[in-house]
């Protein structure tokens, strides 16, 4: 039991960071960490140990988030995008992806590409791992992730893509 | 040439394919200034979005999220549910038996007989489990007298019993008297021939008079006194003068630094 709760602990700071990176808003982020944890704890029964414990934390956070974002579109609350705070941005190199660009873009994208994208390179879980905790084909998260990162170059104005012709 | 797709690329780039898969897009890409540039892109991509927010993994973790915290915290609410049910069949039966063995005590009815009563009690249903005495062993003390401390809204900290040849087995958290916090904690110690003692700890009474008490039940003796701070019930079926040695012993130690206890016990 202590050991579950040993695994838990281990877990909380990545679930910060991805829940942070989702919301863009630290009390949000942390209010739905702390859900998760309280959920995942409750029903520790329910958890079969064959899985990860991170992967099933994972999955729990992405569901309540869901939830949330669910239910105040239905009570028409907005999401401020001004209210994202500005990050310092190093002086613009060419080459160089402006951060408070990025992560404005990253903003801007489907949930379900934000979700992917965040749990493949911020989180560096495995495609296999990260399509389970969302629930989808492997195929299909890897074309999420492609659209996302082809989202994110249009709308930080990277290098347009180079003209792969000599692969397939 | 080997056909590698986009998806290879980006696979790739996020590190997913295994050495040999690896070895061959290395090898496209030397050959391959495109796919090179497009790997790069890809790649620093990754960074960008690490750089922006992988420091939020180093932050302190707020109290709030502190694992083991939700765990008690959730351990009580479960309880707190379905406790109804247990509560309404312990209240019957700890009412039947506590009022028949408190008739003395209980005809004046002063509020210490309540927790003379509920501590015998408590005492009497712990002691007699095994596996589940208690609900945080002593391995975990530090957790457990914080715990305790802010369920009772004061300061309570583990008597070392040692010397009196008791240590400490663990504590729980109990319903207790309305009139004194609404909760009670439980420590239990235990002698090398495991024989238990109890203390039945709340916040203190409305009054918070000072008040001292000894009264026996079937031979469990219970010393209780009351101080501005809590009151605490020391439970047990030691003979008298081992039973006074420990109650002593944990009186000392819990009223340590409260000035305002009026006068030190004399057992």
């Amino acid at each position: 039991m202590s050991d579950f709760l040993d695994q838990v602990e281990a877990c909380v700071p990545a679930l910060r960071r991805y829940a942070r990176a989702l919301t863009r808003n630290a009390d949000l982020a942390d209010d739905l960490v702390q859900d998760s944890l309280e959920r995942a704890i409750a029903r520790r029964g329910l958890f079969r140990p064959t899985g990860p414990v991170r992967a099933w934390l994972f999955t729990i956070l992405l569901n309540l988030y869901r939830n949330t974002l669910r239910a105040s579109r239905r009570k028409g609350e907005t999401v401020h995008l001004e209210a994202v705070p500005e990050l310092s941005t190093p002086a613009a190199q060419p080459g160089h992806i402006a951060l408070a660009e990025l992560a404005r873009a990253i903003e801007t994208l489907p949930l379900e590409q934000k979700e992917a994208l965040l749990l493949i390179t911020l989180e560096g879980l495995a495609y296999q791992e990260a399509a389970d905790i969302l629930g989808i084909p492997l195929g299909t998260l890897m074309s999420r992730l492609g659209r996302a990162r082809a989202a994110l170059r249009v709308l930080t104005g990277t290098p347009a893509e180079p003209h792969l012709r000599t692969i397939k | 040439m080997t056909q590698i797709t986009r998806d290879t690329l980006m696979a790739y780039a996020d590190g997913q394919l295994d050495a040999a898969a690896r070895a061959a897009v290395d090898a496209l890409l030397a050959a391959n200034p495109d796919a090179a540039l497009e790997v790069a892109l890809l790649q620093r991509q990754g960074d960008a979005i690490r750089t922006l927010f992988w420091p939020v993994g180093a932050e302190p973790v707020p109290p709030r999220l502190r694992v083991r915290r939700i765990a008690a915290e959730t351990r009580q609410h479960r309880r707190r549910s379905w406790g109804w049910a247990v509560a309404a069949v312990l209240l019957v039966t700890i009412g039947l038996g506590a009022g028949w063995l408190a008739r003395p005590l209980l005809d004046a009815r002063p509020p210490s007989a309540t927790l003379i009563a509920d501590a015998v009690n408590a005492h009497i249903v712990y002691v007699a489990e095994n596996r589940h005495a208690v609900e945080v062993g002593s391995t975990d003390s530090e957790h457990l007298s914080s715990w305790l401390s802010n369920r009772l809204d004061t300061d309570l900290g583990m008597p070392d019993l040692s010397a009196e040849g008791f240590t400490l087995v663990g504590g729980r958290l109990l319903p207790g008297a309305p009139n004194a916090g609404g909760r009670a904690a439980q420590l239990m110690y235990e002698s090398p021939d495991k024989q238990r003692v109890t203390i039945y700890v709340t916040a203190a009474l409305p009054d918070g008079q000072p008040a001292y008490q000894f009264a026996s039940y079937d031979g469990a003796g219970a010393f209780y006194w009351a101080n501005a701070r809590i009151t605490c019930t020391v439970v047990g079926t030691l003979p008298e003068a081992q039973m006074k040695a420990v109650a002593g012993a944990v009186y000392s130690q819990l009223t340590e630094g409260d000035v305002s206890t009026g006068r030190s016990y004399r057992g």
